[in-house]
């Protein structure tokens, strides 16, 4: 089958895309966005500088008629969900979002309701477009690169006036092989501090739970969830995180969760491998200190 | 200034995992029912918006008549009236266009707000299908957003950071949430006089469903079983679950 990956020039998210297409035709096709080289092999490569979907849309659709694409693979991403809804109107092609799995004869699967249920599809017609649920496919190593032709976007619907990335000390979250995450539970900005010593201690990455974001204790940024970040570490903590399907949502490839929550009750102890129940303030600065004297 | 903000009714999103269950593949009907939280959010913001512009503000809804009393918190939060547009399909593209034909029913919409998902489909699909149809751009994951000089300033939540962008004339946004759009609680007063504005109803329209085929919707199994770490001497617990860590080599 046609396919064509819509992505940013980044090598993971390319890479997941890439072995994704691999479940509909040997060699896809890419729109690479962004300064770059295009990193990987593909049939044709077209490229633009112009990253804002409302932008992109009308060359987009004129080149998926054109070429008769009969998939388009984007992931879940600022980008993948500007462009779904309106390449799926556009194209009269059906759209499946945040996609978990794909099986034989079109077939794909998606969580709903917070991933309290996993719905099984089949796609009956083509062209179809999909976004793709980041860490669930090991993204292929990309060789080499791929000469482009330029894609020409003419309309500027949308213009960008600033934009603003944070700075990231240590490991990148989503690359972490510990998270440690604070949810409504951690009360204030100041204590995400605590959670910052522990995961310095363990090469690690602070995340937070929904929770935490709207109370405005941590950066929309480090959101971990299903409207968040993807995260798959070796040791994930939840520190005052009470497990709302959503928030495990993002660690279900997590390989062994850490559940530190003063409710016994609490649903993260569902998930957790181990689980401690206590104030946090009681157990973190001890485990920080553990660490420490075991170096 | 007039506003629309599209929200759904959902079942209750706070259901644990181990009580959620399924009747004829969808959440069951004992869960009880209300609006989707960052649908909360998108009334929010435009009730912000609404109140510096002195403009108004249309909730629009496609589902059951039974979900009139839940979009009501909306109309209590301050949205000036509702629309409900009778139907009962879960397809993205027959919700969209019900809610075109919802939004077209009224006049001069200046900018159409949604949350960033819906708490049942978990799709954030709908927006950006019904932005396209009404020819208009969709930009997703928005926080921040004013209006100044006849055009629009947004600001878009990424994954790394933020970025700030401008749009002149009608557009659909989805609205995630940031400290500054935590929804209000209406007061007492506030949810009586809700019950006195007006809602209007509509009959859905006939559109094209996606060529999509639901086969299945199950419940994943959870298998976990967690070993609980006594913290009564915190010294201890620590030590106790560091070596468990190690001996299991995920540290
Ligand atoms: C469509 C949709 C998408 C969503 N996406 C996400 C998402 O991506 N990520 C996400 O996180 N949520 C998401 N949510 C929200 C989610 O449903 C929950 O509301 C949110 O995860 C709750 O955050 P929390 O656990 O921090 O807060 P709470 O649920 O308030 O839990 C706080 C916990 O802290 C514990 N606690 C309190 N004090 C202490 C203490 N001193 N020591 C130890 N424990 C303590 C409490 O016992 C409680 O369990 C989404 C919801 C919807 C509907």
């Amino acid at each position: 089958m046609k396919t064509l990956i819509i992505e940013n020039i980044d090598l993971k998210k390319i890479g997941e895309l890439k072995t994704v297409s691999r479940y509909f035709c040997e060699l896809p096709d890419i729109i690479a966005l962004g300064e770059g080289d295009i990193p990987g092999n593909y049939g044709k490569a077209w490229q633009s500088s112009q990253t804002l979907p409302p932008n992109l849309v009308p060359s987009i659709v004129q080149l998926a008629k054109l070429e008769n694409y009969e998939v388009i693979l984007l992931s879940v991403s600022t980008l993948g969900t500007g462009l779904a809804g309106p390449l799926s109107a556009a194209l009269s092609a059906p759209v499946v979002t945040e996609v978990t799995a794909i099986h034989s004869d079109m077939v794909i699967e998606r969580p709903i309701y917070g991933g309290k249920a996993i719905i099984k599809q089949k796609i009956e017609s083509t062209p179809v477009v999909l976004t793709i649920r980041r860490k669930y496919f090991e993204p292929e190593v990309l060789e080499g690169h791929t000469s482009s032709i330029p894609l020409n976007t003419e309309s500027e619907k949308v213009q960008l006036i600033s934009e603003k990335n944070e700075q990231t000390d240590g490991v990148p979250l989503e690359d972490a092989p510990v998270v440690v995450s604070g949810g409504r539970g951690i009360g204030n900005a100041d204590n995400f501090s605590l959670l910052q010593t522990l995961a310095d201690q363990l090469n690690g990455a602070v995340g937070a739970s929904r929770g935490a974001v709207d109370e405005g204790w941590a950066s929309p940024t480090r959101q971990i969830g299903q409207t968040g970040k993807i995260v798959a570490p070796s040791v994930y903590f939840a520190v005052g995180v009470s497990g709302a399907s959503q928030h495990l949502a993002g660690i279900a490839n997590s390989k062994c969760v850490v559940a530190i929550n003063k409710d016994e009750e609490a649903n993260i102890f569902n998930r957790a491998r181990f689980g401690l129940v206590c104030d946090y303030q009681k157990i973190i600065p001890q485990l920080t200190q553990a660490i420490k004297e075991n170096r | 200034m007039h506003i629309a903000v599209l929200a759904k009714v959902v079942p209750d999103y706070l259901v644990p995992s181990m009580d959620f269950e399924l009747s004829n593949n969808r959440a069951h009907e004992r869960f009880s029912r209300m609006l989707g939280l960052y649908d909360e959010n998108a009334i929010e913001t435009a009730i912000q918006i609404k109140e510096k512009t002195s403009g108004s503000l249309t909730l629009i809804s496609y589902g059951s008549e039974n979900d009139i009393q839940f979009l009501r918190k909306g109309a209590a939060m301050g949205a000036d009236q509702l629309i409900l547009v009778k139907g009962t399909s879960d397809d993205a593209a027959v919700i969209a266009g019900n809610l075109m034909a919802a939004l077209q029913s009224i006049d001069n919409v200046d900018l159409v707000l949604a949350g960033q998902q819906s708490a049942d489909m978990d799709r954030g699909v709908v927006p950006g299908i019904l932005a396209q149809m009404l020819g208009v751009p969709f930009i997703p994951q928005i926080g921040d957003v004013d209006h100044e000089n006849g055009s629009w300033t947004v600001t878009q939540i990424t994954a790394q950071g933020k970025r700030e962008l401008e749009f002149s004339g009608p557009g659909v946004l989805s609205i995630t949430s940031i400290p500054e759009n935590v929804p209000r609680i209406p007061a007492v007063r506030a949810i009586f006089a809700a019950k006195k504005k007006p809602v209007i109803k509509l009959e859905s329209t006939d559109q094209k469903k996606m060529a999509l085929n639901e086969l299945e919707v199950a419940i994943p199994k959870i298998e976990c079983v967690c070993e609980f770490i006594d913290v009564e001497d915190p010294g201890q617990a620590v030590r106790i679950l560091l070596n468990r860590l190690n001996e299991e080599r995920y540290l």
